[in-house]
């Protein structure tokens, strides 16, 4: 047998359960260290969940009982105004985690919608299962302490830029904060979540009108 | 609106599957179908398409992949073939709820074949510890989900389980098929219900019930 057989006879036999967790473990060791037992332990609390393109995670009305970790895939979060038009919140690539903390916290209805750009392999945790994974793998605190500080830290950035900054900066910015997002993304999807037309960001994409 | 479930349903090609599935069309309710024969997935699918024309159902080739896309996970299969599904979804089943609805019974139909201190339901919370298994429609009978008024009565649809939660949850897909839910309590109670289907299919058998038979608590 040829080594790229044997290879992918290997991988066909890994089963599932092995590489559903990878990136989360490893986005969470890049922080914070955990054992292999303390891995095992974390792995209780998530629900696995694969959420085709187009599926809704959370709709407007409903309460926010999960926070999301995208091990593949990307969802964004929005809002549609009064004359029907969506106002995204956020894009969630691999690696990263999105909700609606607002509504995940005090279980108030929420006012976004959560849903799939691609197909999704997710990993979902409930408040319960939040809290106990907490007490016991007490490190994880400071995991997700942190990512609350980067996440307060972003939405700062967002609202600054968004205040103050050109449509141009903004793009700018988006596209230094999420490298590959115009290759993923739609134009007007993207422009939804700067908060300008598809027509200005077409024109800041041709290379024509660019300021060096 | 209440948001969209996604439930797979393993074992849609049996009696109980197929009629499971058939009710959980009344509801917002996705369904992934798996099942071993082909022929009898594409006529269910086609059923359930007659039923409902905007009938969100899907026929999947795999039950793991069909339990990692599910929130809730309906074990439509024989009480000897739960161990080994058990072991297959057990690392997509974390958290999810998972409906245990076999009878573990004797090929004679006149004993159960668990030990008196446990049931099915028990014995597949502990191979899925992480999952929340809920006992449901184990004591309805399939040949009843078509009619489920009988001499009257809206029939009963005992459920028990540990999570709240998911027993209300549940508790509304069985409202969704046509039954009257009836939480009984934890999961220890699966022992009463798989005793009392037991009962009843031995007195189907004696008084030929024809499965229109089943379960009712009249009170007051
Ligand atoms: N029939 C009733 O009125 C009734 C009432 C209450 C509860 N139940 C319970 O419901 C369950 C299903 O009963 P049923 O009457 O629907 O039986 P059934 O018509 O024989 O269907 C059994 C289903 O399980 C699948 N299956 C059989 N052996 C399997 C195995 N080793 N591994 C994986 N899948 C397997 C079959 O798939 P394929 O045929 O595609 O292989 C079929 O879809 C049983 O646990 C029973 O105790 C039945």
């Amino acid at each position: 047998m040829k080594i790229a057989e044997a290879l992918q006879l290997f991988l066909w036999l890994i089963p599932d359960a092995l590489y559903m967790f990878e990136l989360l473990l490893q986005k969470i060791n890049e922080k914070v260290p955990i054992t292999p037992e303390e891995s095992a332990v974390c792995k209780t609390f998530f629900i696995p969940k694969k959420l085709r393109k187009k599926q809704y995670l959370l709709q407007e009305g409903d309460v926010c009982k999960y926070v999301a970790f995208v091990e593949k895939g990307m969802l964004r979060s929005y809002t549609v105004d009064d004359k029907g038009t969506e106002h995204i919140m956020q894009f969630a690539f691999e690696g990263w985690w999105l909700s609606d903390q607002f509504s995940f916290l005090t279980a108030e209805p929420s006012v976004y919608n959560i849903d799939a750009l691609e197909d999704c392999e997710l990993l979902l945790l409930t408040k319960p299962a939040e809290e106990e994974m907490l007490v016991r793998v007490p490190k994880l605190e400071r995991y997700f302490r942190l990512l609350l500080q980067n996440s307060l830290i972003a939405i700062q950035r967002r609202l600054v830029s968004s205040l103050s900054h050109t449509a141009e900066e903004k793009y700018r910015q988006l596209l230094a904060s999420c490298p590959g997002i115009a290759q993923r993304v739609p134009q007007h999807m993207m422009a939804s979540y700067l908060g300008i037309t598809p027509e200005t960001l077409s024109r800041l994409r041709n290379p024509k009108n660019r300021k060096v | 609106m209440a948001a969209q479930k996604t439930i797979a349903i393993i074992g849609a090609t049996g009696k109980m599957g197929g009629a499971i599935a058939k009710g959980l069309v009344n509801g917002p309710n996705r369904l992934l179908l798996f099942g071993n024969n082909q022929e009898k997935l594409s006529g269910l699918l086609s059923a359930l398409k007659e039923t409902k024309r905007d009938t969100d159902a899907e026929i999947i080739g795999c039950s793991v992949d069909a339990s990692w896309e599910a929130d809730i996970i309906i074990a439509a299969v024989p009480y000897a073939a739960e161990a080994t599904l058990a072991e297959q979804i057990r690392a997509v089943a974390t958290g999810k709820i998972v409906i245990s609805i076999s009878n573990p019974l004797s090929a004679d139909f006149c004993r159960l074949v668990t030990e008196p201190g446990t049931s099915a339901g028990e014995q597949l919370q502990e191979l899925l510890p992480h999952a929340r298994v809920v006992k449901a429609f184990s004591t309805n009978f399939s040949a009843a989900f078509n009619h489920t008024d009988v001499s009257g009565y809206k029939l009963d649809a005992f459920i028990a389980g540990n999570d709240d939660e998911a027993l209300l949850e549940v508790a509304e897909l069985i409202t969704e098929v046509g039954f009257n839910p009836v939480i009984a309590g934890d999961l220890t109670f699966s022992r009463t219900l798989e005793n009392m289907t037991l009962l009843l299919i031995n007195a189907n058998i004696r008084h030929g019930y024809k499965g229109q038979a089943g379960w009712k608590i009249l009170h007051n």
